[in-house]
């Protein structure tokens, strides 16, 4: 080396330093990622204890089965938990013979053109309503207009639009998800569409498809704000709460724990929202659960494997 | 086979009139749901306007005045527009980091099976109802900032707090789609110019998910504005404009909820949350705008 | 204009056909006869359009938008794109095998008799017998008669694609469409494929698309050379190979490009 000085301005960094620095922010953003993963699982863990904890105490049969109090201590849930079912089976029966149509047109049938575009961006925009505002139209058609009261069936229908967009897009993905080696096959060998459809695609869709239909499922059995001015805050009085008339008000158990905190007069509001709240997140499990299974079984029973 | 000819036959004229009536049912399907937008939209608007056709009320009142007091008259709804404006930001500044980070996570760094075990993880995030979140605000997080505040603990803050959870599963599996779309040759370029992973996700990925990360984030916050039960249960319910994040207000979403049962058919009142749903209405619809708009700027 | 030789029974005519996807001339002005029970064996580089012309002879392109036919494809004197014909009955008169084995995942049974149901015919021990007819006939009734209701995607990859030609033969077709059949299979597997062709031609008309000359070479009576979307030269294989007209066909014979 021979007498060349190199002189550095002060305060200036080296190559070496930089990259130690470029190092060491490296591992800080990788350590904050973690961590910002960490946290959710965590707060996902935390928030299910919690709800564990809070309502374990409370469950009983008693509480499963008997009906609310008005005024008094004690009161149970039963009704609102078959209204939450029966209102859940009335919304599929709407929803999904409605939003498979409409999924299966616009993924097999429609042609690119105004018509398609207008109806996908009527999807988009029923899906970005938000559910207090679809509750105040079904409030408007159903309880008003057509002079239905509170009533299950307006419940139901007000859910079926709030719905038929998720709906939609789980058929379509579904569909999409098919192999297009299968319509060819099928159309070569002289099939027409729909029998294509039918025969070939809707199998092979099944499982997708049964595993979305099933997590929707789970967030109607959750709904509330969309109920309270549709399907009421009140159920009717012994057995007429569990009958199968649809056009009677139907309290169900998410509108119910809302109720019972907001404008209910009882003395253990705690216990009711606390054994509430687990049973609703039991059933969501439960949903979540049985639509991956579900959806893994049917699967293998239309197609054979895949 | 001559047989199997007129089988063929007979058969091709029957599977074609199926296909048409198949088709049929299919577009009547499809335009059920034109139908069910134009008929909300009509609705909404028609009764969301009576304050101002009946009433005589002016729309700047409406907007722009914190005198809510229906009885008296006063429908003005500034109080709950700021308090939902409020609550929705904050859930964006909190949330949208935390969800983009995690999404960023999934995206880059996480490996396929903790990839996998996360993802049931957030769809019970989303499943859970929106009541038990709020339920979850009032008997734990509202106790907890009472006792580190001495405030009441409802307010701003608490249903700040629940709203950035709640949409944390929408800006996560968003981001995380927006980010793994992007070409591995994108990620392979900065690398192998001697750039560190963060300095990739920061300088190239991000950058150039840009359009889909704006979606995560408009879509957040159309959930978050939208969002009622779970806020409801710990805002407050105070007509009063918020002065700072401890004090108790109302949303647009809490005070329907909250006024409607008493709300007579005709009354101001009633009008008044009309107009009120009318205007969650038209945000809700300039969200999607704004997402169509961010979409188009992909090239 | 390209000269065909003499034929007995010409089955199939193709007179002026192109084929358009979008702005881009696929198919430019293809004439070719294809004599009744024989092998037509279709050769030519990658991306010459061979799949493209061949696909047009069942009117699979029907089903793609933006693709555009023009010129006559005539099926015993009767052109298949008249607005009378109908589609669905065209493709029961000629059906299709493609390149990559594509079962339905369902029974090797439900595979089979997939074309006749979606005919109307649902008599069972019609469907029973039939089934068994056309596997026999696609040289795989040995080999799958005892697991008939298990599910197609077991099968080997060279079994899947006979499972496919059985598929097709069901139907009983008059025309075989054969789109590369045996590329995806391995050598045994071909040779297989290869021995069937040879069996099937003494019922059917078969029109195959293949990527080696060899194979062309082996297994048709007529073979049809494609460059570039045109159909530069057409006759008796042992013509097109010794002692073929055109230049360009002999460049690729000699493996002047591939």
């Amino acid at each position: 080396m021979g007498d060349v000085t190199i002189t550095r301005a002060r305060g200036a960094r080296t190559a070496a330093d930089r990259v130690r620095l470029r190092r060491f922010v490296d591992r800080l953003a990788t350590s904050l990622l973690w961590s910002s993963a960490i946290a959710v699982l965590l707060i996902l863990a935390f928030f299910v204890g919690y709800i564990f904890y809070l309502g374990a105490g409370t469950l009983s049969w008693q509480f499963l089965v008997s009906p609310p109090s008005e005024v008094t201590a004690g009161g149970g849930i039963g009704p609102e938990i078959y209204n939450s079912f029966y209102i859940l089976v009335l919304t599929l029966f709407f929803t999904v013979p409605v939003a498979t149509a409409a999924g299966i047109y616009l993924e097999e049938y429609a042609e690119p053109g105004l018509f398609r575009t207008i109806v996908q961006f009527s999807a988009e925009s029923l899906a970005t309503v938000p559910s207090i505002v679809m509750g105040l139209f079904g409030l408007l058609i159903f309880v008003y207009l057509l002079g239905w009261k509170f009533s299950a069936i307006g419940g139901a229908l007000t859910l079926t639009l709030l719905n038929l967009p998720a709906l939609m897009r789980v058929t379509q993905e579904a569909i999409a998800g098919v192999p297009a080696t299968y319509r060819e096959a099928s159309m070569a060998l002289g099939a027409t569409k729909w029998q294509t459809i039918v025969r070939a695609v809707l199998p092979s869709a099944i499982g997708p498809l049964t595993t979305g239909i099933v997590l929707i499922a789970g967030r109607i059995f959750g709904e509330t704000a969309a109920l309270i001015y549709t399907a009421g805050v009140s159920v009717s009085a012994g057995k007429a709460a569990y009958d199968l008339n649809p056009f009677r008000s139907a309290e169900t158990l998410a509108v119910h724990v809302w109720y019972t905190h907001a404008e209910s007069v009882v003395p253990d509001v705690a216990r009711i929202g606390n054994g509430s709240a687990l049973v609703l997140l039991l059933m969501v499990l439960i949903f979540n659960v049985t639509a991956r299974l579900l959806g893994r079984f049917l699967t293998i029973r239309f197609t054979g494997k895949a | 086979m001559a047989l199997a000819q007129n089988i063929g036959k007979a058969g091709a004229a029957r599977a074609h009139r199926h296909e048409f009536v198949a088709k049929m049912i299919l577009r009547s399907a499809a335009g059920f749901v034109i139908v069910a937008i134009a008929a909300l939209i009509a609705y909404l608007a028609s009764e969301g306007t009576k304050l101002f056709t009946h009433d005589h009320v002016s729309p700047l009142t409406f907007l722009f005045s914190p005198n809510f007091n229906p009885d008296a008259g006063a429908p003005g709804s500034l109080v709950f527009i700021v308090g939902s404006l409020a609550i929705t930001l904050f859930a964006i500044v909190v949330g949208g980091p935390f969800g983009i980070a995690v999404g960023i996570f999934m995206s880059e760094l996480a490996p396929r099976r903790v990839v996998d075990a996360m993802k049931p993880a957030i769809e019970v995030l989303v499943g859970i109802p929106s009541i038990v979140y709020g339920w979850l605000g009032l008997t734990l997080l509202v106790p907890f900032i009472r006792n580190a505040t001495g405030s009441n603990g409802f307010g701003l803050l608490a249903a700040g707090i629940v709203l950035s959870v709640m949409i944390l599963p929408t800006i996560i599996t968003l981001s995380e789609d927006a980010l793994r779309v992007q070409p591995i040759a994108l990620r392979e370029g900065s690398l192998a110019l001697g750039a560190t992973r963060w300095q990739t996700i920061w300088r190239v990925l991000l950058p150039a998910a840009a359009s889909g990360l704006s979606v995560a984030v408009i879509l957040g916050i159309a959930r978050a504005i939208g969002e009622t039960m779970a806020v409801q249960l710990v805002i407050g319910n105070a007509g009063v404009l918020p002065k700072g994040l401890l004090s108790a207000t109302a949303a647009l979403p809490t005070e329907i909820v909250m006024d409607m049962s008493g709300a007579q058919q005709g009354s101001l009142l009633e009008h008044a949350l009309f107009s009120m749903a009318l205007l969650l209405l038209l945000i809700a619809m300039a969200l999607i705008l704004a997402v169509r708009i961010a979409l188009r700027k992909r090239t | 204009m390209v000269e065909t030789p003499v034929l007995e029974v010409v089955k199939v005519d193709v007179r002026d056909l192109n084929v358009f996807y979008g702005a881009f001339q696929a198919i430019k002005n293809a004439n070719l006869s294809v004599a009744d029970r024989k092998v037509t064996a279709l050769i030519g580089p990658s991306g010459c359009g061979k799949s493209t012309f061949i696909r047009a002879l069942n009117r699979m392109h029907d089903m793609t938008a933006g693709t555009r036919v023009t010129g006559t494809v005539s099926l015993d004197g009767l052109n298949i794109y008249d607005s009378s014909m109908d589609p669905v009955v065209v493709r029961h008169r000629i059906g299709m095998v493609f390149q990559r084995p594509n079962p339905f995942p369902k029974s090797i049974f439900e595979n089979v008799v997939y074309g006749l149901k979606i005919h109307g015919e649902r008599n069972r021990s019609v469907l029973l017998e039939l089934a068994e007819r056309s596997l026999r006939q696609a040289a795989l009734w040995d080999e799958v008669k005892d697991r008939l209701f298990k599910s197609a995607l077991e099968l080997s990859g060279g079994q899947q694609q006979r499972l496919c030609i059985a598929r097709v033969l069901a139907v009983n077709p008059e025309v075989i469409l054969m789109d590369e059949p045996a590329s995806a299979l391995d050598p045994i597997a071909t040779s297989k494929i290869e021995d069937l062709i040879d069996e099937l031609a003494r019922d059917y008309t078969v029109i195959i698309v293949t990527h080696s000359m060899q194979q062309a070479a082996r297994i048709s009576d007529l073979t049809a050379f494609f460059l570039l979307g045109e159909l530069i030269e057409v006759g008796t294989t042992s013509e097109i190979f010794t002692r073929p007209r055109d230049k360009r066909t002999e460049d690729y014979i000699t493996g002047r490009y591939g």
